[in-house]
């Protein structure tokens, strides 16, 4: 591929998107940006607004309100579209009584494309073999191959998944992380939606969390998961911990009278904090949460929030 | 635009079902045509002698079943997006619909094109071979051939355009096909039947006396045959009327259901 010279304005840029379907709001005010040459992972649960919000970004749905941007232009104004963004949206839009190579040289004559470069990501997802079969006859995980090689044929800047590892065997599944990270050391943006959340914890260097429409979370990786991070410690003056940690805005669950759950601090920050003030520390314990938990915990809070805020009648 | 064009008859061109519907147009226009050749001339038949212009014509002209098969494959190439969710990837190459719309109608009328030759050469080298095997002279001239080849091809391309309009419109193929059917077959027999003076202003009736078919020729039922008071449209103005209600078609098409949000 030949990717843009990296610049530091973002691949992906949204601001206040919002899509209404009648009474329903899809997508509430979404905003987020996604920087050049990183695979973002892009979360949430069943009709939390993600496929709604790529579909904007891909100018398929029209947005009630905001504005999406990839590459600095909205999608329906990118000259030769195909060669600077590359999508896969569902894992069965082909004829079913079309092969996959014929499938293959419509779109690389769509995108102005030798046809010979339709050899070449055939053999980039493994469907050389079954090149001339027709889609019909293809897996799940065949169809979500051809479907990555389609969003591949004109070597994008810029690839939105939305997920492609579903139907995908661990083989597959792997190749794909690998295919992704692959993309991203070559300067690709990659925006790749998922609810596999350990798919996404593999392979992308942050992510995006959507629920009920807006966006809840969007950090690095690694920020996200040590944000949740959990400190057990025991101390003989457990409460005494607990009283300085709280005033340091930690958050303190007291587990027993000698034991502490901490969220908030780490676990240098706690044993600092106990030695300043004298109290014996007989054991601290780091305990790293997945992205799973982060997840559940913040779509969870934020269905109690909404719980929260309803009137009764 | 000659890209996305080029696009469109290549999507054609890799899908069996473009020559099985070309293939089932080819062997009804050679049914129909054997079966007016047969009737000629014969007591009750309703047919003249092939020895005459007018029995020769009424096997020369057998078209019309390209017409119907051309708006069918034409509503197959725009609704057929929305069945196999392909829509997706054509708006992702080329996010003006409106640039798609005048592709697929361009490409349902070089298809329909095709659709009218290949049902005119069938349904001509049917009659004048059942002509030959009677011994008789062709009494239609190679003028009078040629020129209801090209009515022919002229109606099955403005056919395939009317479908891809159609079948923008609905984008349901099943909904598609079967009102093809049934408003070529049906719906304009009964309606011509019924009010002989609106009859040469129908579209498929119009098409079809492009290709030389008289008037009610190609319609089915009590319509077939039937005199009425009315005469076909000349030549130019049922070519004018099928384009007009094609581009009224896809106009409407353009201004309602190709701008609605692919989901």
């Amino acid at each position: 591929m030949t990717p843009s010279p990296r610049s530091c304005a973002p691949a992906i840029e949204l601001a206040g998107l919002t899509k209404r379907f009648g009474d329903v709001v899809a997508v509430d005010d979404l905003s987020f940006s996604v920087p050049r040459g990183t695979v973002t992972g892009f979360l949430g649960a069943n009709g939390a607004g993600k496929t709604t919000t790529l579909r904007m970004l891909l100018a398929l749905v029209t947005p009630t309100g905001g504005n999406a941007k990839i590459l600095g232009q909205p999608y329906r104004e990118l000259s030769d579209p195909l060669r600077r963004v590359g999508a896969v949206l569902e894992a069965s839009s082909f004829y079913p009584g079309r092969t996959a190579r014929n499938h293959l040289r419509v779109c690389a004559m769509a995108g102005g494309l030798d046809p010979k470069r339709v050899d070449t990501v055939l053999e980039i997802v493994g469907l050389t073999r079954a090149a001339d079969r027709r889609v019909d006859d293809f897996s799940l995980g065949m169809r979500q191959r051809l479907g990555l090689a389609t969003a591949l044929l004109c070597d994008p800047e810029v690839l939105i998944l939305d997920e492609p590892a579903n139907g995908l065997d661990p083989e597959g599944a792997r190749w794909l992380r690998r295919l992704l990270r692959g993309l991203a050391a070559d300067g690709h943006t990659v925006l790749v939606s998922s609810h596999l959340l350990a798919e996404v914890a593999q392979s992308a260097d942050s992510v995006l969390i959507m629920d009920h429409g807006r966006l809840i979370a969007q950090a690095a990786l690694d920020e996200l998961i040590s944000a949740g991070q959990r400190v057990q410690v025991r101390s003989p003056r457990a409460a005494q911990l607990a009283a300085a940690l709280q005033d340091q805005g930690a958050n303190v669950r007291l587990l027993d009278a000698d034991r502490l759950e901490v969220t908030g601090a780490t676990g240098e920050q706690i044993g600092t904090l106990a030695a300043g003030r004298s109290i014996p520390i007989f054991e601290i314990a780091a305990q790293a949460p997945d992205l799973e938990d982060v997840f559940l915990r913040l779509t969870t809070s934020t269905q109690q929030d909404n719980q929260d805020m309803e009137v009764p009648a | 635009m000659t890209r996305l064009i080029k696009v469109e008859l290549l999507k054609l061109s890799t899908l069996r079902g473009s020559y099985g519907m070309l293939a089932v147009s080819a062997a009804l226009t050679a049914l129909f045509a054997s079966l007016e050749a047969s009737r000629a001339g014969t007591a009750g038949g309703g047919v003249a002698p092939l020895y005459t212009a007018s029995g020769l014509s009424a096997v020369t002209t057998v078209t019309g079943w390209s017409m119907l098969f051309a708006a069918v494959l034409g509503v197959t190439i725009a609704a057929g997006e929305f069945r196999h969710a392909t829509a997706t990837l054509t708006y992702l190459a080329s996010p003006n619909r409106g640039r798609v719309l005048i592709a697929k109608t361009a490409a349902g009328t070089v298809a329909g094109a095709v659709f009218g030759m290949v049902s005119a050469l069938i349904a001509a080298g049917t009659g004048l071979a059942f002509t030959a095997a009677h011994g008789y002279h062709a009494a239609l001239g190679a003028g009078t051939l040629a020129g209801d080849a090209a009515g022919a091809v002229l109606g099955a391309a403005l056919f395939g355009a009317i479908g891809v309009a159609a079948g923008s419109l609905i984008r349901s193929q099943l909904a598609g096909v079967i009102g093809i059917f049934v408003w070529g077959l049906v719906i304009e027999s009964l309606i011509g039947g019924l009010f002989t003076a609106v009859r040469p202003y129908l579209p498929y009736t119009a098409a079809t006396t492009l290709a030389g078919i008289k008037l009610g020729g190609a319609a089915f039922g009590p319509a077939h045959d039937l005199a009425g008071v009315a005469g076909p449209l000349p030549f130019a103005a049922a070519a004018a009327l099928v384009a007009a209600i094609a581009v009224t078609l896809a106009a409407l098409a353009a201004r309602t259901t190709v701008t609605r949000d692919i989901t």
